[in-house]
């Protein structure tokens, strides 16, 4: 059972439920899914950094990744939105 | 009190494989921002080609890779642990995943033949066959790594083994949603 809940077992927990709730989401009509749909798909992109990666472990390294991620985030919401 | 660790002492695994995968998330980070990009000029073509996709396939591919990731990164920590047998047993677990992986992306890009849909169909295509088809094409590589890992399967072979994994993980979770799930 301990096993089950360690970090890389939640973490993939984590991603399955990520996946599924953005595909739900896609099939919804307009911007605010679509924008959910990116964040869904950072935190994911976080989750395997620090979790898969080990960045959970490399605290600077972890928040250069972070806002590598989170810069293409906005740039990519920014040009979904203006389209 | 312990000593801080130098920023190079703190980062797991080997600081090439860092520099490949930081490299690969630009690329694709760009390829992504230049469909987005074009997509500002024909929202409604992009939105056609949108719907041509296979959103069932891709959740599934979704899924094979994130599980495959979590074997992965079991077998780093049993590959430290000198548990080969354990080890070889989760990188072939791994890797038949992403051979999964390949087999559904191959019977969408068959499908998507049979529709008359190709590369120079609408730039929405062009867009999709390139940046899936690249990352496909490392999902390829990985498999290979992940029994070079498996053949000599020392902590460290393991680990870097791995993080290419990752990174294929990594992209994918990032072009799935653009690609196939904006709305």
């Amino acid at each position: 059972m301990r096993a089950l809940r360690s970090p890389l077992m939640l973490a993939w927990a984590a991603l399955v439920l990520l996946s599924t709730v953005s595909t739900l989401l896609a099939v919804q009509p307009g911007r605010v899914a679509g924008v959910a749909v990116l964040l869904a798909g950072a935190t994911k992109g976080r989750i395997i950094l620090t979790r898969y990666l080990g960045l959970a472990d490399a605290p600077d390294w972890r928040h250069g990744f972070d806002l590598v991620l989170a810069l293409l985030i906005l740039l990519l919401g920014g040009l979904y939105l203006a389209g | 009190m312990g000593q801080q660790r130098s920023l190079l002492e703190q980062l797991p695994g080997d600081l090439m494989m860092w520099v490949l995968i930081a490299s690969e998330l630009l690329v694709f980070g760009a390829g992504m921002i230049a469909f987005l990009a074009v997509r500002i000029g024909d929202p409604a073509g992009f939105a056609q080609g949108s719907a041509h996709l296979h959103l069932v396939a891709a959740g599934i591919n979704t899924m094979l890779l994130v599980t495959s990731g979590l074997f992965a990164a079991l077998a780093v920590q049993a590959a430290k642990r000198n548990a080969i047998a354990v080890t070889r047993r989760l990188l072939a677990g791994a890797a038949l995943l992403g051979l999964g992986f390949i087999g559904v992306k191959a019977v969408e890009y068959q499908s998507l033949g049979a529709a008359g849909v190709g590369i120079e169909t609408h730039p929405f295509f062009t867009f999709y066959f390139l940046l899936t088809g690249f990352h496909a094409a490392h999902v390829a590589a990985g498999t290979v790594i992940l029994a070079l890992a498996g053949r000599w399967p020392s902590p460290r072979n393991v680990e870097t083994g791995a993080a290419f994994w990752h990174m294929v993980d990594l992209v994918w979770v990032l072009l799935f949603p653009v690609i196939y799930l904006l709305p």
